[in-house]
């Protein structure tokens, strides 16, 4: 439950960080932390309006997919406390919680009968289909690393395994889940939520056509999402015996070096170009790989 | 700490597959050499200093240092800076190379012993079919030095794989550099025609 709860706070503090971030690295003095929080408070007293073209998939979607991102939220544990389901094999559940909750996105978007739509749920399902692999990768090898399936007990057993390895496989799960998060989150540098033309967008197309109470819980469950992988981040570079108020600082410490991290890379780094971004999501799905292989040749485990 | 290095080393072997500009190349050129070095320093620690001094000098000064000094003088004067627009994507390549890792794996399981380290076999196997692929899908003959470059740190790899007691291997290694050099230095950085590309393609 703690671990929940701390989720939903770091999600309210997590874009504010990011939008600071930026604004101080243009030179402008920006909105201040809880600006998101206030735009979504906002958003949620607005109604919403559908096109007529649009049918009962495009009104459930942001329901359905900030319900699979809460659902997901509930197998992250923290530190040595066990997350609110837990079970084996909750890291399958974990991803395909996510993975039901943007294909009603990308439905949502097929449905409103725009080509733009049409056009940005292909990329988002090409880019999410790619970076998939990646992320089970680095899942399976942390599975093998521990001997473990579940979240609650991959993290708890993470750093006691004694072995050499632990420091190594924390850099690049941290690599990739840094990585995996922009994809996902579409940012920079596979997309940029900032801009304003349709050609160009990826994610930010796909809701177009939602407003008020809507686009809200679109944005809810965005800022969850970053919370949520800073919160698997977060398991694991820090040990989960350590003193828990100690952990909740380390915790916050964390999301928001990562929100900072988000917030350089915006800064920064340009975007991909279009065609350059299946490579660039590969990439990562080669490193995982490389992690996996070396687990797998030092635990005697290739047949 | 060994370990980390190979791994990044192994890293850097994906990003060869996934980069197409020559000077990202470059900088993994020079990353590997000193990514060497430092698998030199902790891995051969039985042979004799003079020996190992000669292998940590070669890595550091000869591939950190002179050979991508070397490369970037050559793109400069040749105005080449991207891989040429017929070679093989780097998507595909990307997935070549994954499939290459799996294979070198699997070699590397088949041709274990008790004398050969695993983990520097599969990961030299796989440097060499990186250079091949590298070799065999581009087009350039700046992009076939880089990986003939990649080979030859294949063979430095083999030979850290067989461990301290094969220090000659090595300097066979170190031999193949200075020949690298000097084919650099001779087709390269003395005859090549500025702002033509009559001798950086090899074929159409």
């Amino acid at each position: 439950m703690a671990g929940f709860i701390l989720i939903v706070i770091a999600a309210c503090i997590f874009p504010g960080v990011i939008l600071r971030t930026k604004s101080l690295l243009s030179g402008r003095k920006g909105p201040g932390f809880f600006q998101p929080v206030k735009d979504i408070s906002v958003l949620m007293k607005k109604g919403s309006v559908f096109s007529t073209t649009t049918g009962l998939i495009f009104q459930i979607a942001p329901v359905v997919t900030l319900a699979s991102i809460l659902c997901s939220l509930m197998v992250i544990p923290f530190g040595e406390h066990r997350a609110l389901l837990s079970f084996e094999g909750d890291f399958i559940f974990f991803s395909y919680m996510l993975a039901f909750g943007k294909f009603f996105t990308i439905i949502a978007a097929l449905d409103t009968g725009s080509s733009f739509e049409g056009m940005g749920a292909s990329r988002e399902a090409f880019f999410s289909m790619l970076v998939e692999p990646a992320f089970f990768i680095l899942l399976a090898t942390f599975a093998m690393f521990t001997g473990y399936t579940s979240f609650s007990d991959i993290f708890n057993n993470f750093f006691i395994t004694g072995n050499d390895y632990v420091m190594i496989y924390s850099i690049i799960g941290v690599y990739l889940l840094v990585q995996i998060t922009l994809v996902e989150n579409s940012r920079v540098p596979v997309d940029d939520p900032k801009t304003h033309l349709e050609l160009t967008m990826i994610h930010e197309v796909m809701i177009l056509d939602y407003s008020g109470f809507d686009k809200a819980l679109i944005h809810i469950g965005s800022y969850l999402k970053f919370a949520l992988y800073g919160s698997l981040i977060y398991n694991l570079i820090v040990p989960a015996e350590w003193n828990i108020f100690l952990q909740t600082f380390l915790f916050f410490t964390v999301q928001a070096f990562f929100a900072v991290i988000v917030g350089l890379t915006e800064s920064f780094r340009a975007r991909n170009k279009m065609n350059k971004n299946p490579k660039f999501i590969l990439t990562l799905s080669a490193i995982a790989w490389i992690a996996f292989v070396v687990i797998l040749i030092m635990t005697d485990k290739l047949v | 700490m060994v370990n980390y290095l190979i791994v990044f080393f192994a890293v850097t072997l994906m990003y060869f597959s996934s980069a197409d500009r020559l000077t990202t190349y470059i900088k993994l050129i020079g990353i590997q050499g000193l990514l060497l070095c430092g698998i030199a320093i902790f891995e051969l620690n039985e042979v004799n200093t003079a020996n190992l001094l000669f292998i940590v000098s070669e890595t550091l000064i000869f591939k950190t240092i002179m050979l991508p000094y070397l490369l970037t003088r050559i793109i400069q004067r040749s105005g080449v800076t991207k891989v040429h627009r017929l070679a093989m994507p780097g998507f595909n390549l990307l997935l070549f190379s994954i499939f290459g890792l799996l294979i070198s794996v699997i070699l590397a399981k088949i041709l274990i012993n008790p004398f050969i380290n695993t983990i520097y076999l599969a990961i030299a196997l796989f440097t060499l079919f990186t250079g091949m692929l590298l070799i065999v899908t581009h087009k350039l003959i700046i992009s076939h030095l880089i990986g003939f470059l990649i080979i030859e740190n294949a063979v430095f790899m083999f030979s850290l794989a067989i461990g301290n007691e094969m220090p000659m291997m090595i300097n066979i290694g170190i031999l193949l550099d200075i020949f690298v050099g000097v084919l650099i230095l001779g087709f390269f950085g003395l005859r090549l025609k500025p702002h033509t590309n009559e001798l950086t393609m090899l074929k159409d």
